[in-house]
């Protein structure tokens, strides 16, 4: 029998309920051995209770969590083999930092043998705070207390390190420079990593995957270059980065075409591509998928899609509109100008913000549909 | 920065982690240790509640058979009679009884209707809530808004009145008011002839203010304190007055906290009992000094079923107290509380002037009625005909060498009451602590044992008095053979019923205030709960539990009501019994002995201050 390796973690159609509000509803993820997971999305979307169902501190109204294959209902968090970090670090107080990092010691023999104070003394180092296992955890700064949560959780040698918002309270900076530390961390111990974040750019950075979930369920799964090229839903279109989405009814469809109707910018590979009226413009949109679309688009279907603002081109001769720029945000490298189009706004980033009436345009192909109601 | 430490070390350590993170030999052993320590919180919970069944439930349900299973029948006769009695129910006890309503309105009307017991324990009640209510918002004002030197020990005395023993403050009160009392002293010396106040239904309001003001100033004091200071400065700039900004933002947040003292206080003062033992004397009887009366008389069905009744009343308000709790629970933690003012007026305005004369006509009656009842014991145990003198306390000692066996031996007193506050907080603390545990934690049922936990502190000492008497001192018939428990044993339940909810109350709020999310940290580096409440929540929050310790003890010290049921006709009697056996008689050796236990109270205070009694949530 050849059978692959079972998901390191999975959630077999899990619910969780508090009295009326339903915080997760059937959610089903697996979570691959050594991978670095990512739930993210809006605050109350279910992130934490998906994590806390996976510790051990809630248990589910139904379905089944998994470690390794095998079911973990029932199982307490203390024997769950997870290493947790929280958003305040829960660093035990009275406790010195090497206390903390000591503390899931008592329980177990640290992994690979050796004392407990080499391997704290290990994990310390590990996270750049050798020679600080005497301080009190109320004189280290918000950075330094959230990598000895880091270490006291991994202390153990769990199998899988859960993360909850573990940089949110940190400022911008910093959370830049820990969230790379985390990565590296990971990579290094290859361990399984869940991680919770309300920031979308913050897992697009990190992770080998990303959950996008909205209330309680994930929207998509994907690794993070899919979650913001090919958003599967409009919610996750909007909530990763900026976009645009537009509306409107199919009134052509194309299988085939030609090169240079296709794509401006040089792509040779011919697909199709249907005009959608939005009110009294009909703009090119390529359509997703390799098998036929014209199968599954067809003439009178209401097409919801979106553009990047940075694939919105000034000047541009394909699907041009006249838009008015409303205002413009400068942020450094870009500015992102909002524009007034029709009584809709859209949103363009440039290096170099225009004024005035600007017509703008994209290529079919860098449009992404994200709904089809026939 | 720390990486230079060992800088070489990293690589191969973390290549020796990633070996063994995902290898099957980290995996948690487990020990019979392990097990043992899983299933503790359950063992320990199983345990406090057949604790609280045998010296709480049992002996109290042994109180409500008494009052309707009379001479081995079944009956509803004495509840009944009680009811229908005018004697007990006043005027309204008529239409129980089945009179016509017009006639018993007439005679409610009427200036020489009854009140009955109940209705003047009510009324009594009714007039101490609004004194101790007129007392206690100065004090709150006071308290919340002044800077001053010695606030916040003045902030930490308003929990002073809760560990002095009531009889002890009845002492005072009659060093105070009685006929050779201070307050004639001073009248004389003034030259304004006398009064005489003991015995008077002023006396006893007057002392149950003593007691319950600093409760209302407390609980006032702390919601004032957590009103926003933006939200009064948001209202002043939308064009409010000081006066409509204090009408419209501060006071609807004080309220909740007012209503609660008075509900609190009138609870408390219902039921009361050596107060009224000590001031009113059987003249001026409340429910509760019947019931004990009922007692002494060997009337147990009358008295468990006039108990019950008064049981009932003081739970049926405690309870819509709860209920317009919950719905009024919008206790805004202050980000900025409002500033305090000086003390001394920063100008001779009238504005700033009129608040502080206020408050210094208010220090004059707080004096006379906070200080002087204990100055006066105090003067009282140490003056004698001749002035000065040792005399009271040198009664003591002799009583003690040459008094008979039927006499009240101070020094057994004293050892007495010190024996049960150790063994009573041996057991109150433990319950306590595990109540708090049980009470903070979420699960389906918690409100029922939060309930069941927390109903002693409504039920009086003297039902439980009773209820240890009948149901455990009397004996028990088990399988032919009789069990009995001592009366010195009956004492020590009784006090540790009326101590662990002080333990309960401390520790909880303690426990509470714990960021949940460090029990779920030490959980999941693989502490099983019991282990994390020791090694995480207890040491963080043992102050209060030193706190709560301190106010068993005290309680146990000061008890009263149920310790005279249980101690009369044994030789188990307490400081407090001992008091209350001096007082008609020799005020001289009554004071002396009140200063006594002023002092071992006073100290339980010092504890409960300094280890976090501004936590207990009441």
């Amino acid at each position: 029998m050849n059978r692959t390796a079972p998901p390191a973690v999975e959630l077999d159609g899990v619910t969780r309920r508090y009295g009326e509000t339903t915080a997760v509803e059937d959610l089903s993820l697996s979570v691959r051995d050594g991978e670095f997971f990512t739930l993210v999305g809006p605050s109350g979307c279910g992130k934490t209770t998906t994590l806390r169902l996976i510790a051990g501190f809630e248990d589910p109204t139904r379905g089944e969590v998994r470690f390794g294959g095998e079911s973990v209902t029932g199982v307490p968090p203390e024997d769950r083999d997870v290493g947790v970090v929280f958003q305040n670090y829960a660093l035990f107080p009275h406790m010195t930092v090497g206390e903390n990092v000591a503390y899931g010691l008592s329980f177990t023999d640290p992994p690979g043998g050796g004392s407990d104070e080499a391997r704290v003394r290990e994990l310390l180092e590990l996270v750049d705070l050798g020679g600080m296992a005497d301080r009190d955890p109320d004189t280290l700064s918000g950075g330094q207390q959230q990598r000895v949560a880091m270490a006291r959780a991994l202390a153990p040698g769990p199998d899988v390190l859960l993360l909850d918002e573990p940089m949110s309270a940190l400022d911008a900076k910093l959370r830049e420079r820990l969230r790379v530390q985390v990565r590296e961390i990971q990579q290094e111990l290859g361990i399984t990593t869940i991680y919770v974040t309300h920031d979308q750019e913050e897992a697009l950075a990190v992770s080998d995957r990303v959950a996008v979930m909205r209330d309680g369920t994930p929207e998509q799964v994907a690794p993070p270059r899919t979650i913001y090229r090919e958003p599967a839903t409009e919610f996750v279109a909007t909530f990763v980065g900026d976009n645009n989405v537009l509306s409107g009814t199919v009134t052509a469809v194309r299988s085939t075409v030609r090169a240079e109707d296709a794509d401006n910018s040089g792509d040779e590979s011919g697909y199709s591509i249907a005009g959608v009226t939005v009110d009294d413009t009909t703009l090119s949109v390529a359509l997703n998928g390799d098998s036929d679309p014209t199968a599954v688009v067809s003439s009178g279907d209401r097409l919801t899609f979106c553009v990047r603002p940075e694939r919105l081109a000034v000047d541009a001769d394909r699907n041009a509109v006249t838009a008015t720029v409303t205002s413009a945000e400068f942020l450094g490298e870009t500015t992102r100008v909002h524009l007034d189009w029709e009584g809709r706004e859209l949103l363009l980033r440039v290096e170099d913000p225009p004024t005035g009436a600007v017509t703008v345009g994209f290529a079919p192909a860098d449009a992404h549909i994200v709904d089809r109601q026939p | 920065m720390a990486r230079d430490f060992d800088g070489g070390a990293d690589g191969a350590d973390s290549e020796k982690m990633t070996e063994t993170a995902s290898s099957p030999s980290s995996k948690r052993g487990r020990t019979v240790r392990n097990t043992i320590e899983r299933r503790a919180i359950v063992g320990l919970a199983v345990a406090t509640i057949a604790l609280l069944l045998g010296i709480f439930y049992y002996p109290v349900a042994t109180v409500f058979i008494d009052s309707v299973l009379v001479d081995g029948r079944w009956t509803g006769r004495v509840f009944v009679s009680i009811l229908q009695d005018p004697f007990y129910f006043g005027e309204p006890a008529r239409l129980l009884a089945g009179e016509q309503v017009g006639a018993v309105i007439e005679s409610v009307l009427s200036p020489d209707r009854r009140l009955g017991v109940i209705g003047f324990t009510a009324y009594q009640a009714a007039l101490s809530t609004v004194a101790s209510v007129a007392l206690g918002l100065p004090a709150a004002y006071l308290l919340a808004r002044y800077e001053f030197p010695g606030r916040r020990t003045l902030r930490s005395l308003t929990i002073l009145p809760f560990v002095l023993p009531s009889i002890m403050v009845g002492v005072g009160f009659v060093a105070t008011f009685g006929r050779n009392g201070t307050l004639n002293a001073v009248l004389g010396a003034l030259g304004l002839g006398q009064v005489n106040l003991l015995f008077t239904l002023e006396a006893v309001v007057i002392a149950h203010a003593f007691y319950n003001a600093p409760l209302v100033a407390r609980v006032t004091t702390a919601a004032w304190e957590s009103v926003d200071a933006s939200a009064v400065e948001t209202a002043r700039s939308l064009g409010a007055s000081p006066f409509r900004a204090f009408r419209d933002v501060v006071a609807p947040q004080l309220y909740p906290s007012v209503l609660m003292g008075a509900a609190l206080t009138f609870v408390f003062t219902f039921s009361t009992f050596p107060i009224v033992l000590a001031l009113g004397g059987f003249q001026l009887a409340t429910v509760e000094v019947f019931v004990y009366r009922l007692i002494r008389d060997l009337e147990y069905a009358e008295a468990a079923a006039l108990a019950l009744i008064e049981l009932g009343i003081s739970l049926g308000l405690l309870y819509a107290y709860l209920c317009y709790e919950a719905k009024h629970t919008v206790r805004s933690r202050g980000i900025r509380p409002l500033p305090r003012r000086p003390l001394t007026p920063p100008s001779f305005s009238v504005r700033e002037l009129l608040p502080r004369m206020g408050l210094a006509v208010y220090a004059v009656v707080a004096l006379a009625v906070f200080v002087a009842p204990i100055a006066s014991m105090i003067l009282a145990s140490l003056s004698g005909p001749e002035g000065l003198t040792l005399a009271n306390y040198q009664f003591l000692i002799d009583r003690q060498t040459t008094g008979a066996s039927f006499q009240v031996q101070p020094w057994d007193a004293v050892r007495n009451s010190l024996l049960f506050g150790v063994a009573s907080l041996a057991v109150a603390l433990p319950m306590g602590v595990v109540v708090a545990v049980l009470t903070t934690r979420d699960y389906r049922g918690r409100k029922l044992v939060d309930a069941v936990a927390m109903a002693p502190l409504a039920v009086s000492g003297i039902v439980v008095g009773l209820g240890l008497l009948r149901g455990l001192v009397f004996g028990v018939e088990v399988g032919g053979s009789r069990l009995a428990v001592g009366g010195g044993l009956a004492i020590i339940a009784a006090h540790a019923v009326a101590g662990y909810p002080f333990v309960v109350r401390t520790v909880a709020p303690g426990l509470e205030g714990v960021d949940h999310t460090l029990v779920e940290s030490a959980r999941a580096l693989g502490a099983p709960r019991a282990r994390a409440l020791l090694d995480i929540e207890l040491p963080l929050v043992w102050p209060a539990v030193i706190a709560g310790a301190a106010f068993a003890f005290a309680i146990s010290i000061g008890e009263f009501s149920a310790t005279i049921v249980l101690a009369s006709g044994t030789n188990q009697f307490t400081m407090p019994i001992a008091i209350e056996r001096f007082i008609g008689r020799r005020l001289g050796p009554a004071t002396a002995m009140g200063v006594v236990l002023l002092v071992v109270t006073s100290a339980s205070f010092l504890l409960i201050d300094r280890l976090g009694g501004d936590e207990v949530g009441f």
